[in-house]
């Protein structure tokens, strides 16, 4: 418990030191406590996530950092390895292949790299797995990027909406 | 696995739309979960039985074992017999070889007192620290696990506030948040080294897994359970300069019929180079002695 916060806390100040190196990601402490954190990451460019920000909810555990934290996608995302409902994750870096060399702000990286290269063999949503898997990458594509601008571009929520129940991309 | 196919079919058109269907839902969403879970009541099972580091115990304890094994390995158990006294056993929790490793290297400090070697492998420790900067860790990453290491070592030295007996030793090394920062101490050492030096591991690395040395240390040294290998433990020996002799108990013997028991001396040269060209060097009598029965790495006593 003492030596994960120490360890919570030196990756807080670090966070707020680095905080323009990476603007990709923006890491953010709970004010109240530091085992819980969110993040905002913006979906890579040339990919079906481009222009969206999805929010990340970390809860990290006593044993953090010999055990890793728990990472979920708050933000809805169709992707091979996120849980469509759940927004749990699969990623090896946050099961069995965990070290402390990690860092949130390397898992958020490594989330990053996830989102650019699904793996779709190991899928947590099949669907999109399935999609691939059967090289239907257009399919994929365009899914995911409605799921992006339905629910990762907060602005656009509405006029994505009438878009999926009219079907027409030109609402009045 | 088996819900895999039929999905697509009538995922397709849905998914888009509505939620997914209930039945393929829970089980994508219990598949790595459950893995998990498993996993850790195993480990929670395992360690009922033995605890990371158990007690000393005659040889003869490990005769009972097999006494109604291979008369290979009992031919062999004898023979290990006229050399060694006692074995203590660790964990089979992937951990094996470090734990056992962290256990004989501080009690040997302990009983000899050996204020030469500690200020020695204190440099190697260093080292290590500036091997880790320049390749490009966070000090935070792992500094907390060097200083608990250097803490365990001033403390067996006796005469000091903080200085421990072997009672507390054993104590400290069945605590797992002193045991496994330990580990986790030798696994960053061991990664660091072999990147350090990663033209002379690479072969070894094709050689057992066809990975990088990149991958092979993110996937295989530095996540707490992973085996070790001799690429782990020439690197742990040539890192912080400490030979260790493993022996081997398995079922291999001789063609002509005899049967002797193997062991391997994995010896550091002063320059710390290594390993690599331990020919040449005078014979070092290690004074850590690991057991290894295919899979595991227990501690060995010689008489």
């Amino acid at each position: 418990m003492q030596a994960s916060r120490a360890r919570l806390f030196k990756e807080y100040k670090e966070v707020q030191r680095e905080k323009a190196a990476d603007p990709d990601i923006q890491l953010v402490c709970d004010d109240s406590n530091i085992f819980k954190w969110t993040a905002l990451i913006k979906g890579p460019s040339e990919t079906p996530y481009e222009g969206g920000v999805f929010q990340l909810a970390f809860a990290v555990p006593e044993q953090y950092p010999l055990q890793p934290p728990q990472v979920r996608f708050l933000t809805k995302i169709f992707h091979p390895n996120v849980h469509f409902k759940t927004g749990e994750i699969c990623l090896d870096i946050l099961k069995n292949a965990w070290s402390p060399a990690w860092t949130l702000q390397s898992v958020c990286r490594a989330i990053i790299a996830l989102m650019a290269h699904p793996e779709p063999d190991s899928p947590l949503n099949c669907d999109s797995g399935n999609l691939l898997r059967s090289g239907d990458v257009r399919g994929y594509q365009s899914m995911a990027r409605m799921y992006t601008r339905l629910a990762a571009m907060p602005k656009k929520r509405l006029a994505a909406r009438i878009i999926l129940i009219t079907g027409q991309s030109n609402p009045v | 696995m088996q819900n895999r196919e039929g999905v697509v079919a009538d995922g397709e058109k849905e998914s888009a739309v509505s939620i997914p269907v209930s039945e393929f839902d829970d089980w994508a969403k219990f598949a790595d979960d459950d893995i998990m879970q498993q996993q850790s009541a195993f480990h929670a099972e395992e360690a009922k039985k033995v605890p990371f580091v158990g007690d000393k115990e005659p040889l003869t304890m490990l005769a009972a074992e097999y006494e109604s094994g291979s008369p290979i390995l009992l031919e062999k158990i004898k023979l290990l017999g006229q050399q060694y006294a006692a074995i203590r056993r660790t964990r089979g929790d992937g951990n094996c070889f470090f734990r056992s490793f962290m256990f004989s290297y501080l009690e040997y400090v302990l009983e000899s007192q050996d204020h030469a070697e500690v200020d020695r492998i204190k440099g190697n420790v260093e080292e290590c620290r500036k091997t880790l900067q320049s390749l490009g860790y966070a000090d935070f990453t792992f500094e907390d696990f060097f200083a608990l290491f250097l803490e365990q070592l001033d403390s067996v030295l006796q005469g000091n506030e903080d200085s421990i007996s072997q009672d507390e030793l054993i104590i400290r090394s069945r605590d797992q948040s002193i045991s496994d920062y330990v580990v986790m101490f030798f696994r960053f050492v061991t990664s660091g080294e072999i990147r350090k030096r990663s033209e002379f591991f690479e072969p070894f690395i094709l050689g057992l897994t066809n990975a990088t040395v990149e991958q092979f240390c993110k996937s295989s040294v530095e996540p707490m359970g992973e085996e070790s290998d001799h690429v782990h433990i020439t690197a742990l020996s040539d890192a912080l300069g400490v030979p260790i002799r493993v022996v081997y108990l398995d079922r291999s013997s001789c063609d002509n019929g005899g049967v002797s028991v193997n062991h391997h001396d994995f010896v550091p040269t002063s320059g710390g180079h290594s390993n690599a060209t331990s020919g040449s060097t005078e014979p070092v009598s290690p004074f850590i002695t690991l057991l290894y029965r295919p899979g595991h790495y227990d501690i060995l006593y010689p008489k």
